[in-house]
């Protein structure tokens, strides 16, 4: 069963202990701005603190607008062969995610390329906001997420018979003394 | 001899008055003995006093601003993130420094630079914008009067980018302030000692920083395989979780329940409340998010947001214990979104939480007794728990009007106007107290007026063991402590890490050393970095000392000696003034000073290089 590499921002404190360790498996040298993933801290809303990763994309933009086929999918990850690379950039710019990266030091683009299947930085992220998550399990959290949220509301209302009816329900967390 | 790596070897100086910028080379004897951080700024700061014959105004243009990340700032390794703000405290009239979190300090260093100083004053509003090689002042008279979140934002749209990291003031560095702080990423703060007011003195509203450069290492391998087991310890220690959760807000539940949480101002020591405050609480119904300084797995910043109420709509990274109890307990706040918004009005001004929630405290309790008249505080009654009131206060001390004019100068000239204020507020050499009681233990009242920047916790948190192990020690082990933290503490800051995962959840400090080993590839050990972190206590204290303090000034205050603790674990403690006295001659000896707390002259060649 194929598996994505998954962020879930929300668990995300913007330590970008991941931005580190893959610059090291990387490049073996400690440049968070030479890591294939970035964690965007935005302000001035404090709670966007978003891993930007690539996701592999099925029918990758990349892979499409690369015009040597530098790109190319190898067991469900796409990957760069630095060998055909023309350092033109179009993936970077093409990726609707921005999740290839550029850097001044280095020739090639910066992409993931999963580690082999046992990415560093899921290893590493000390809250679990970077998760291999099997495909067909995408967006269960959510999912579960917003039937759960039903269970906040207050009240229903609904008409029987013509008429508007209104079921109070148990009212959840403690109200403002 | 022998650092290999784990520097650049740049000192980048500025000189904001004529705007020249220079690129000087540090020596390897430089690097060697005073390794980072807080090192390289007491040197730094030593050496422009030396030039000025030690009369300096510190809001003057000569004073010397020097940022210093370490040399372990920015790798990989837990918490990793700290840079330190180092100049004589204007607060103070001494050394001061201070040190934030969050990777501005780590941008920094990736800008190809080790140490940054800053000299002169702009002739208008200007921002210094360093993009890794070059450097450029920038006049932005449009910052005037913005707050520090504001001021980035404005930044990112100028420059072009967001990719970078800004530290900041707002409007209480820029009305100089005595307590003013810098802001970096938002809500990082360096606090304390009036850093902000000495960037305001130099028409400084910001640094934005944008740097690309590998860090240097010498042994990545080795490091990797050093910090992951330190990663790996931190995560299976039985506190890491509430650490996630709750930060150093944990520490009001332990403060309350031994009695040293600060709470109408230092009157008592326990606060009946402390359940609307706490950490419990805030997890309850205020915290929305985690918040991380780099390289950091305890994230103990808590992004809260007040949800419904008068504050509805109130966000902000915080508040930790420290600010929590000024700004709550101390005030007699029993509101947490009150407290929450308090804390976001300092940060957005740009003030230290401490200090403001000191000395309204201070005002408060002033007014209560009849010291200050309802005249005195421009007609605007105050009390314990009057949230309007406190708000209104922290506004008017940040854009120093009426009453605030005179608060916004901190305690010496507070206590200047109404010397009975001596009585109330507290404060150690202009440096007003941090959130932990010092009557409960001795040591803490020995760390407290001893250290070199006033009445500041971080120098020497030696209350826990003094709370768990009780008071029976001798005299020696107490003194002994006190300078054992005074010694690896500061080293924290040398290295440009952070010492919580020490201190809190006990990662052996002997990992440092293999850090700093791997890093600049120098063999030594934790001894040896001790002993020079040693000597930078003993430059920051000759800086002190040529400035005119001694025995007299390691002091505590009045209530410390006079008024006892009324309720809770502690009641009826006082710090004896004999005892005291007794502990400072010993730890003098211990120090090898003399009985008037001066260092040797000998010392000073130490630091002639």
């Amino acid at each position: 069963m194929s598996r994505k590499l998954t962020v879930i921002p929300e668990q995300c404190s913007g330590c970008k202990i991941c931005e580190l360790v893959c610059s090291i498996r990387q490049f073996g040298v400690n440049n968070p701005k030479k890591a294939a993933i970035r964690v965007i801290v935005v302000y001035p809303h404090p709670v966007l603190r978003m891993p930007i990763v690539c996701s592999q994309c099925k029918r990758s933009t990349c892979e499409e607008v690369c015009p040597v086929g530098a790109l190319r999918r190898d067991n469900g990850v796409v990957q760069l062969d630095k060998d055909v690379c023309i350092s033109c950039f179009k993936c970077i710019e093409a990726c609707p995610f921005g999740a290839i990266y550029a850097h001044e030091d280095c020739e090639f683009p910066i992409k993931c390329d999963m580690c082999g299947g046992d990415p560093e930085c899921v290893k590493k992220c000390p809250k679990g906001a970077l998760r291999l998550i099997p495909e067909a399990a995408l967006g269960e959290v959510r999912r579960l997420n917003n039937v759960l949220s039903y269970t906040q509301m207050k009240e229903i209302e609904f008409y029987e018979k013509g008429e508007k009816k209104v079921i109070q329900y148990a009212e959840i967390g403690k109200e403002e003394l | 001899m022998n650092i290999r790596s784990g520097y650049f070897r740049k000192h980048l100086h500025v000189n904001l008055t004529d705007g020249e910028i220079e690129r000087l080379d540090l020596s390897e004897t430089f690097l060697e003995k005073y390794i980072g951080g807080r090192g390289f700024g007491a040197k730094l700061v030593w050496d422009n006093l030396r030039m000025h014959d030690f009369k300096i105004d510190p809001l003057g243009p000569e004073n010397l601003l020097v940022i210093a990340p370490g040399p372990l700032t920015g790798v990989y390794l837990p918490s990793s993130g700290k840079c330190s703000f180092i100049s004589i405290s204007p607060a103070t009239g001494m050394y001061g420094d201070s040190s934030a979190g969050g990777a501005f300090g780590v941008e920094l260093r990736q800008s190809g630079i080790d140490v940054l100083s800053i000299k002169g004053r702009a002739p208008e509003l200007s921002i210094l914008f360093i993009d890794n090689d070059s450097t450029e002042i920038i006049p932005m008279p449009e910052l005037k009067g913005k707050s520090c979140l504001e001021t980035e934002g404005i930044i990112f749209e100028k420059l072009g980018t967001y990719a970078m990291h800004i530290a900041a003031i707002g409007v209480g560095g820029e009305n100089q302030v005595l307590f003013a702080c810098v802001n970096t990423d938002w809500s990082r703060n360096a606090g304390r000692t009036g850093i902000g007011a000495i960037m305001g003195s130099k028409n400084l509203k910001a640094i934005a920083v944008r740097g690309h450069k590998d860090l240097p290492v010498y042994d990545v391998n080795g490091l990797v395989a050093e910090a992951d087991r330190a990663y790996e310890y931190l995560s299976k220690h039985k506190y890491f979780e509430l650490w996630q959760q709750q930060g150093l807000m944990n520490v009001i539940e332990y403060a309350n329940e031994h009695g040293i949480l600060p709470t109408y101002n230092f009157r008592d020591t326990v606060f009946v409340r402390h359940d609307r405050i706490n950490g419990e609480e805030m997890l309850d119904r205020y915290k929305i998010g985690d918040s991380a300084c780099f390289a950091c797995s305890m994230t103990c910043g808590n992004i809260c947001l007040v949800k419904n109420g008068k504050y509805t709509g109130t966000v902000t990274e915080g508040p930790e214990y420290e600010s929590c109890a000024m700004l709550g307990s101390n005030l007699g706040v029993d509101n947490f979104a009150a407290v929450l918004a308090a804390n976001r009005l300092c940060d957005e001004l740009g003030i230290d939480t401490i200090s403001t929630g000191n000395i309204i405290g201070a005002v408060i309790e002033g007014y209560e007794q009849g010291i200050l008249s309802l005249a005195d505080i421009d007609n605007e009654e105050i009390a314990w728990g009057d949230e309007d009131a406190i708000l209104n206060l922290i506004r008017k001390i940040a854009f120093r009007e009426g009453v605030g004019d005179i608060l916004s100068q901190g305690s010496l000239r507070i206590i200047e106007r109404w010397p009975e204020m001596e009585k109330i507020i507290l404060h150690v050499k202009g440096l007003e107290q941090s959130a932990y009681d010092s009557r409960a233990g001795i040591s803490m009242a020995l760390g407290y007026a001893t250290s070199d920047i006033g009445a500041h916790h971080t120098r020497a948190w030696t209350i826990a063991k003094e709370m768990e192990e009780g008071q029976n020690w001798t005299d020696e082990e107490k003194v002994e402590i006190v300078i054992y933290h005074q010694t690896l503490r500061p080293l924290f800051d040398m290295l440009g890490v952070c010492r919580l995962p020490w201190i809190e959840l006990g990662l052996n400090e002997r990992h440092y050393e293999n850090f700093y080993r791997y890093v600049t590839g120098r063999e030594t050990s934790l001894e040896e970095l001790l002993e020079r972190s040693k000597d930078i206590y003993d430059l920051t204290r000759l800086i002190n000392t040529r400035m005119g303090v001694n025995r007299k000034d390691d002091t505590l205050p009045y209530k410390v000696y006079a008024r006892p603790v009324l309720t809770g674990p502690n009641a009826g403690k006082v710090i004896d003034k004999d005892e005291f006295q007794k502990l400072l001659s010993l730890y003098y000896k211990r120090r090898g000073w003399d009985e008037n707390g001066i260092p040797p002259r000998e010392i000073e060649a130490k630091f002639d290089d």
